[in-house]
């Protein structure tokens, strides 16, 4: 499990291995791919200029939000809307993972096939 | 309630909307379920979370019986906020318990209104700021903070979570003044109420 979210320097313009390892697709010649998921790219030269790819479109090709911080070049792309709306619409809970307060990292998905009580709090 | 509901198959997750730890450390004492620390705010982008407290029940297959509900379904709060959450826990008991959730699914389908594309927004610019915040770009993490701020100006975890990030009280002056800006604009929330509970 990890989350999709990712921060990403020097954006928007990212190399491939950034795609890779920061937003977990990569670009193929049958289109934007992840495991065996592949979607498809419409107009490949607005993704692709001098060897770099652009984030802002990869994010819109999957449904991602994105924002750019055009003075610190530092894009910031969330997760798939889809999610979001399946855990609104069709009440399936999104899982995620946190670490907890010595760092060890848990899931939601750690603890399937037992209720669940999340309690999201703060010390704000 | 863990140690109560624990022989039910349950178990309580609680996730902290902050990147403060040690503050976080000091309302867990003798707490034996996880508490995960979400600095990004991960949760209130994919579960459309606006303020905090909220309690999500997520039932054996991954379904959400209850959405976003603004209670605080645990006495480990109380002294701190006075609420006797002792009907919330009731309700939480019955789900576990008796399986017997507070809403009807179709009432879960449309008890929390999904993030505005702005919300969305400002939820990125918040994480960039705190970021350029850790790396010492102090007046890069106030411009995304105030974009933050400007997309969602009726979000808790986007205005009040920011205040202590940039030295302000989150029990002051600036919480007034935002609590009289939200009253105002309606008490937009993305979730159920804490007294809608029948």
């Amino acid at each position: 499990m990890q989350n999709d979210v990712a921060l990403l320097a020097d954006g928007p313009m990212i190399s491939a291995q950034t795609l890779h390892d920061d937003l977990g697709w990569e670009l193929k010649p049958e289109g934007l791919c992840r495991d065996d998921v592949c979607v498809l790219v419409p107009d490949r030269d607005a993704l692709e200029v001098d060897g770099k790819i652009d984030a802002m479109a990869i994010a819109a090709l999957l449904d991602r939000p994105a924002v750019l911080d055009q003075a610190s070049g530092i894009a910031a792309i969330g997760a798939q809307r889809s999610v979001r709306r399946r855990a609104l619409d069709d009440l399936q809970a999104p899982d995620f993972v946190l670490p907890d307060l010595d760092g060890t990292p848990h899931a939601l998905s750690d603890h399937r096939s037992k209720k669940r009580l999340l309690v999201a709090f703060s010390s704000w | 309630m863990q140690d109560e509901l624990a022989d039910h198959n349950f178990q309580v997750i609680a996730v902290a909307i902050d990147e403060n730890i040690e503050a976080v450390r000091g309302f867990m004492d003798g707490i034996t379920y996880p508490v995960l620390m979400d600095v990004d705010h991960v949760l209130t982008e994919l579960y459309a979370i606006s303020n905090v407290p909220a309690v999500v029940m997520i039932d054996e297959d991954d379904t959400i019986v209850q959405p976003n509900w603004n209670a605080y379904a645990t006495d480990t709060f109380k002294d701190y906020t006075g609420i006797d959450s002792g009907e919330q826990l009731d309700i939480i008991r019955q789900w576990v318990i008796n399986d017997t959730p507070m809403m009807s699914v179709d009432e879960a389908k449309t008890a929390v209104g999904d993030l505005s594309a702005e919300e969305e927004q400002a939820r990125l610019h918040f994480r960039i700021a705190n970021h350029l915040r850790g790396a010492g770009d102090d007046d890069g993490a106030a411009r995304n903070f105030d974009r933050a701020s400007a997309l969602a100006p009726h979000d808790w975890t986007i205005r009040r979570a920011m205040m202590p990030l940039r030295g302000a009280d989150p029990f002051g002056d600036e919480f007034f003044a935002l609590a009289a800006e939200y009253n105002e604009a309606g008490r937009p929330f993305h979730g159920v109420a804490a007294r809608s509970t029948k």
